[in-house]
Formats: structure tokens, sequence, C-alpha cells
């Protein structure tokens, strides 16, 4: 009954996790009426056409009148063989249309990851170091302030002081440049600040409250009176001990940001990934490529938490797998 | 909450009345709630067999409101938090000088609590005091108080022009949008709809979540298992694309938004009651009820639920700042319910004309932006009240 044992049973149950949101996903679809069969009668009936006989053949078409545990295998097979349909309003597969956008996606968030990972522990760090001192007061300031901002809100503010106002930064988002370029950093500057901020908030404060427990430990006082330099004391006595809580915070932080707030912030500063893409589609009723984006987003979360329980027992030798 | 009076000494305590009100003797808390939730029931029967659709439901009074569906949950949301959270501090005394003792040291916190307790207030009453914002496009874009605006925008500028400027007044301290809305008005409008979302949500999200927790703990085996399973798997759903998902299939109101925050979002609360009546099953006084013949029902609603109650409570007052949130971002994404003006609405009028008006979107946001703070930091202050071993930061 060891750590592998353990990873193994996790592994499975991320997988049964999707299955359980495929299978709600498909439950929520078919329970509602389908707005392409609606929209075949509504068409039959503005063109004269008899609206019952559109209905029927638009559900024989979309293979609608099969049994429902038919329609459901299908559907899982399809999703897990990553065949996710085409999409009307882009022409090309949701699966290529999701490719597309996450080159654009991934521009942004490689940067907002390494910098909220560097930043987040790091002024925790400093805060529990300097606890009660002007420095962690500001700290814990700004912390609050990235951590209740509602992200959307402050792209907005900040695209109408950098971009309206000052004209520092490009208001509509070019995607010409290529991507290693001056004007693609200047102009995924503001995006990432924002996306930073709103994930660093909740990871300095953790941190800072963990390592405030470590600080005036017997083992730190030890290292203290043996003469360890404090820079050691820090990065090797605290640091490792915290980074096992704030490992799970950084994890369902970032996961709740990108599964959330990132979306929006494409759709204030208009680059064209993932988030936009399912708005975009929301917006023109382009369900196919609501469904996978939806599916995307859900599987990456899924990802994500089972790194998160992951890294957690690979950081923390104490914890007994025997129970789990 | 566990005594009915804990001033009382030991040899002070009347024997004779405990003996008596043993057995199925209701509380004042729960007589109270029964009764009010009856007289709303007979209000929504009313509503529903004796009122017509379109008439509203105090019509025979004379008030013009007709109240929805939201509007009938909210008023249980609210009986239950008066009967379950404000009425038992005054009953015990003793217990709420103590926390308020505790509170008080944390000034951030208190101004959060004045500026809460302020839009609860105004969320309450000022729909009913102010009449809802009109459609009055000779009005647009006034700008706020203090400040002003090119002549051109507004058709007609309500305060004085100087040198071409359309001056702010009192009349639209927060200026007008682009049809002539009084954003003032709209943002207490929108007060009111984030006061429903806090609180309807909280008595979801605490019902289930105490239910579940507490069965879990209870049942043990298979059943403690498959629940415990699914609130894992509910954790690892991203719940704003759920959101997103079920509003793009079925469309939908204020009131299946609110439900559905609800319905989605109890597993912290069910986790913590569960770890938390495990450990207290262990504890000697749970022990000496169990062995003086109390029932399973007994010892979960009168002493594992109010042992737990700080923590279910903590993590709820963190919880409605991200329901709040994410029905301003659904309403700025135009997937919320546009009858209503909640402030991400207001906040997605505004983005077109902010070049020009920017108050428009600035006014809601920052009101959003400060009910948010407000509530994390009394999460973060109950944390050191109610908490004395997890003392994050009372030297505030």
């Amino acid at each position: 009954m060891g750590m592998g044992w353990y990873v193994v049973r996790r592994v499975v149950f991320a997988f049964f996790v999707t299955f359980t949101i495929v299978s709600i996903t498909w439950g929520l679809l078919s329970a509602a009426p389908n707005p392409e069969v609606r929209q075949a009668s509504t068409q039959a009936a503005l063109e004269g056409g008899n609206p019952a006989e559109a209905r029927e053949n638009a559900r024989q078409r979309l293979g609608l009148d099969r049994p429902a545990w038919e329609r459901y295998v299908d559907y899982v097979v399809s999703i897990y063989t990553l065949e996710w349909g085409w999409s009307d309003t882009r022409s090309q597969p949701v699966t290529d249309a999701i490719a597309n956008s996450l080159y654009y996606t991934v521009q942004y968030s490689v940067p907002w990851t390494i910098l909220t990972v560097l930043i987040g522990p790091l002024v925790g760090l400093y805060s529990a170091a300097n606890q009660y001192s002007w420095r962690d007061h500001v700290a814990t300031g700004f912390a609050f302030f990235g951590y209740a901002i509602p992200n959307f809100f402050f792209g907005i503010v900040l695209l109408l002081v950098f971009g309206v106002e000052l004209g520092w930064i490009p208001v509509i988002y070019n995607t010409q440049v290529p991507v290693f370029s001056v004007e693609n950093i200047i102009q995924l500057t503001i995006p990432i600040f924002v996306l930073v901020t709103g994930s660093v908030g909740g990871i300095t404060r953790v941190a800072r409250n963990e390592a405030a427990e470590y600080v005036n430990s017997d083992f730190v006082k030890t290292a203290r009176a043996k003469g360890v330099s404090v820079y050691r004391i820090y990065f090797q006595h605290v640091l490792r001990p915290t980074l096992v809580p704030v490992s799970t915070t950084l994890v369902s932080q970032l996961l709740a940001l990108f599964t959330g707030a990132s979306l929006l912030v494409e759709v204030v500063f208009g680059i064209p990934g993932l988030g936009r893409l399912l708005y975009n589609a929301v917006l023109s009723q382009d369900t196919s490529v609501v469904l996978g984006t939806t599916l995307f987003f859900t599987f990456v979360a899924t990802i994500g938490n089972l790194i998160q329980d992951i890294t957690y027992t690979v950081l923390d030798p104490r914890i007994d797998f025997s129970e789990r | 909450m566990a005594t009915q009076d804990p001033n009382k000494q030991f040899d002070q305590v009347d024997w004779e009345e405990i003996n008596n009100s043993s057995g199925t003797s209701y509380s004042i808390n729960a007589l109270g709630t029964l009764v009010s939730i009856g007289a709303v029931l007979a209000l929504v029967v009313y509503d529903i067999l004796f009122v017509e659709q379109y008439t509203p439901t105090f019509a025979f009074v004379g008030w013009g409101y007709d109240v929805s569906q939201l509007d009938f949950l909210f008023a249980v949301s609210l009986i239950v938090f008066g009967f379950y959270g404000v009425l038992p501090l005054y009953q015990n005394k003793r217990m709420t000088r103590y926390y308020w003792r505790q509170f008080k040291k944390n000034r951030p916190a208190l101004v959060s609590l004045v500026w809460l307790g302020f839009v609860f207030v105004v969320g309450i009453l000022g729909p009913v005091f102010i009449s809802a914002p009109e459609v009055a496009l000779f009005q647009k874009y006034q700008p706020p108080a203090f400040m002003s605006i090119a002549n051109n925008y507004p058709i007609n500028c309500v305060g004085p022009v100087v040198d071409g400027a359309c001056q702010g007044t009192l009349n639209h301290p927060f200026g007008t949008t682009r049809n002539g809305k009084d954003i003032f008005t709209m943002i207490v409008y929108g007060m009111q709809i984030s006061m429903k979302i806090a609180f309807i949500t909280t008595l979801i999200v605490i019902t289930i979540g105490t239910a579940v927790g507490t069965t879990a703990a209870y049942a043990g085996g298979l059943i403690d298992e498959v629940l415990m399973r699914w609130v894992d798997i509910q954790q690892s759903f991203p719940t704003f694309i759920l959101y997103l998902l079920i509003l793009y299939i079925w469309g939908g109101g204020l009131f299946l938004f609110i439900v559905l925050f609800g319905l989605f979002a109890w597993e912290g609360t069910a986790r913590y009651t569960r770890s938390n009546a495990l450990s207290k099953v262990e504890e000697e006084y749970i022990k000496a009820v169990q062995l003086s013949g109390a029932s399973t029902y007994r010892i979960v609603r009168r002493h594992v639920v109010p042992n737990t109650a700080s923590s279910i409570i903590t993590n709820v007052t963190l919880l409605i700042p991200v329901f709040i949130l994410a029905e301003a971002q659904l309403a700025f994404l135009g997937l919320g319910d546009s009858t209503v003006p909640s402030w991400g609405q207001l906040i997605s009028i505004g983005r077109n004309d902010l070049g020009f008006a920017p108050w428009i979107t600035l006014a809601p946001g920052f009101v959003l932006f400060l009910t948010i703070l407000a509530f994390n930091f009394l999460g973060d202050a109950l944390l050191d009240a109610l908490n004395p071993e997890a003392n994050t930061e009372s030297e505030g």
C-alpha cells in the first residue's frame, strides 16, 4: 500500500470524474430542447412548410430518434476518441478550433503561471519574516486588493488608463505579431498583470500564515543559535514545510482563475483564446463548440486536481497512505 | 447554545424546569421560524391560487409590486437568518460580548461590517422607497456630481453648462447611462440583488452541506464513501464553466441562477461538517449525551451542528463574494438575467462608452469591489474571532 498504489487509484478516480462530467453534460443536453431542431421547424413554418415534418426530419438527421442509451454510448465514445463534432460558425472541426485558440491562451497562461509560482510564496515568506511591520501590511493590503478586485473590472480600468488615456498599450489585440517580440510582450503585459494580482493574493496569505508558524518554531531557533545564515533559514527551513499547503492553494487558485477569470480577461482584452472561443460560441449558438470548450476546461480542471493531490503527497513525506 | 442560560451556576439550575422541558418542546427559535415560514407559505399559496398572474400580489393594499418566487425565497432565508443568526446573539449575551471584543480589535473588519450593513439595509429598503430606474433618453450621459462632460454627449444637461461642458448635479450623484437611467438608483437595486444572492445561496449551502456532512459522518460505510466521492467530483468541477453551460442550454433568470449557485457550492461545508462531526463523536460530552439516551438526530442538531457553526459561517462568508462575483461575471458576458439591474449588468452597459463616460462602469465596479473586499475582511476576522488557534492577524 505505498505511494504508487495511491497514485494509481487517484488516476483511476480522475478518469471516473471525467466520465461523470461527460455523462452530466449529456444529460443536460438531451433534457433540453435541441436548438437545431427548433430552428428547422421555425424555418419550415416561415417558408410555409410543415413545422412538425421539418422537426421530424431534423431529429432524424441528427440521430435523435434513436433510443437514449444508444445516443449516450455514441456520445461518450465520440468524446473520448476526440471526435467533438463540426463547428458551423468557424467551418472547422471543434478540436481544430480549440487547438487554434489554445495557441493564444498559452501565450499568456505560461508567464502568468510562472510569475504566480515565483511571486506568491516569496512575498508570503517576506511578509512572515517582517511580521506586523509596514512592509507586511503593504504586502497584506496588496494581497487583499488583488484577491478582491474583480479581474475583468481591473482589466477594464487598466485598459482605460494605459490604453485609452495614456496610449501605452494597444487597445485592440494584434494577432499578427510574432510570439517572441516586443509588441507581443507589451500587449500581454496588462492581461498577465491582472491575472497575476488575482492569483497571487490568496497564495500570499496562505504562505504568510503558514510561514509565520515556523518562524518562531524550535527548529528555526536552533538553526539561529547555531549561526545559520538568515537566507538559509528562510529558504531551507521555513520555505520547505510552507510549500506543502501552499502547493494546494497554488493549483486551486490557478485553476479557479483559468476556468473563470481568464475567460473574461480574454473578452476584455480581445485575445482570441479559449475563453473568447467559448464566449463567441455562446453568442452565436454554436453548441458543439460550447460543449467542446466546456469539456476542455473541465478536463484541465480534473487533471489539475490530480496534479495537486499528487504533488501534495510527494512533497509531504508525513502523509500516511494506508488510510486512503 | 447547548444550555439555555450560560450565566447560571450549577447549583442555581432549576432541575424541575429542565425535567419538564425535556421531551417534545420547541425552542423559541424553532417556533418563530416555523410560524414565520408558515406565514410566507400561506402568502405563496395565496399568490398562486387567488391572485391572477399579472396582478401584483398586494394589490388589495395598493402596493403595485408583484412579489416573485425569488422574493419569497429571500424572505425565508431572512427569517432563518434572523432566528438562527441574530436571535442567538441576543440570547447568549455573554458570548456575544466576548466575540464582539475579539472582533473589535480588527479595524478593517469593523469597517467591512459597517459597509455590509449599509448595503444590506439600503438594498432591502432602497427599492421600496426609490422608484425603479426609468429610461429618459433626453438625460443620457449625465456626469456624476462634481464632474463634467463635453456638452455634445448629453442631449439635455440637467445641471449648468459651463464652457460647453455639462456639469454634474446631485439629482444624479453617479450620473446616468446611455439610456438616461440613473446610476445611483441602479446600484441601489443591484444591492438588493447581491443581498438576495448572498442570503439565499447561504441558506441552500448550509442546509445541504450540513445535511450531507452529518449523514456521511454518522452513516459511515458505503453511504459515507459515495457522498464524499460525490463531494470530490463536485469540487473538481469548474463551477463557473458549469454555470455557463447550464445557462447556455436552459437560459434562465436570476432564480435559476441563484439556486444553481447554491446547489453546486456546498461541498466545502459538507467536508467541514463531516470532519467536525467525526472528531466530536470522540469527545466526552457527546459520549455523555449518548449514554443518557439522546437520539442521533438530537445529538447532531443540538451538539454537533452548533459546535461546527463557526467554521461553517467562516466558510460561507468567504463563499458569498465568489457567488456575487460569478453573477457579475455572467451578467458582464451578457448571460445574466437582463431584466434585473445587477452590478455586472451595469458594468457591461458602460463598456462601450468607456472613452468618454467611464463612470457608468467605474461606479458599480467599485461598489462590487468594496463589497467583495468587505466579505473577505469579515471572513478573515471571523476566522480569528471564532478560532483562537488560527491566530492569523488580529493586530490589524
